[in-house]
């Protein structure tokens, strides 16, 4: 999981390997928010897979690429 | 799960800036046995008796570096760099590289939102297989 310069450096690295999916820095940062927003909450409490999967949801990543494991 | 082991845990790795040891928490072998738990349970990873990540916060170096809060943090990932600003609920700085060109990336992230937001982000593994090695991952 990776910052890189652009699309074409993915491709670069990503040589003869099968891609993952790449998607905007700034779509990135709204998931961070979502995800980690909570994670030093004195209540915190774990998220359920359910909850986890409305944030990839909410911010647009809703291919089978981004669909967690059934627990 | 122990909720408030996971809770502690967090709280005295910000406190500290790394990551706590066990006799730092309590009795050693309670908090390991909590620990391994919490590992099973996903909630924090281990490396023998030692944190190895306490998302999005590292406890050994890595190439993704961020500046917040006063002090540097490391980061699992490009993911958990931008997760340490939001977990710690403030601007800051990443500095990574990019893993094709080696060159340094650095951003400045305010209010959510990157300096360059020209860089993109890529997910290598599918989510349905994150935690069969979260290392790699």
């Amino acid at each position: 999981m990776n910052l890189f310069r652009s699309e074409e450096h993915v491709a670069r690295w990503l040589g003869d390997r099968t891609p993952g999916e790449t998607i905007p820095i700034v779509q990135l940062a709204a998931l961070a928010q979502a995800w980690w927003g909570d994670r030093l909450a004195p209540d915190w409490q774990p998220h359920t897979r359910a909850q986890n999967q409305a944030i990839l949801d909410s911010v647009g990543l809703v291919s089978p690429f981004w669909q967690l494991p059934a627990i | 799960m122990d909720v408030a082991l996971r809770n502690l845990t967090y709280r005295r790795f910000v406190e500290l800036g790394r990551a706590p040891l066990p006799e730092e928490l309590g009795d050693r072998a309670e908090v390991l046995a909590g620990w391994r738990a919490l590992h099973d349970a996903h909630a924090l990873v281990l490396d023998g008796d030692a944190l190895r990540m306490a998302a999005p916060f590292s406890a050994v170096p890595t190439p993704h570096r961020v500046h917040a809060g006063g002090r540097w943090w490391h980061a699992n990932c490009g993911w958990d760099a931008f997760g340490i600003l939001a977990a710690l609920h403030c601007d800051g700085e990443i500095a990574t590289i990019c893993p094709d060109c080696r060159a340094a990336l650095v951003l400045v992230v305010r209010r959510h939102q990157p300096s360059d937001p020209s860089l993109v982000f890529h997910c290598l593994v599918p989510a349905r297989q994150w935690w069969a090695d979260i290392v790699f991952t």
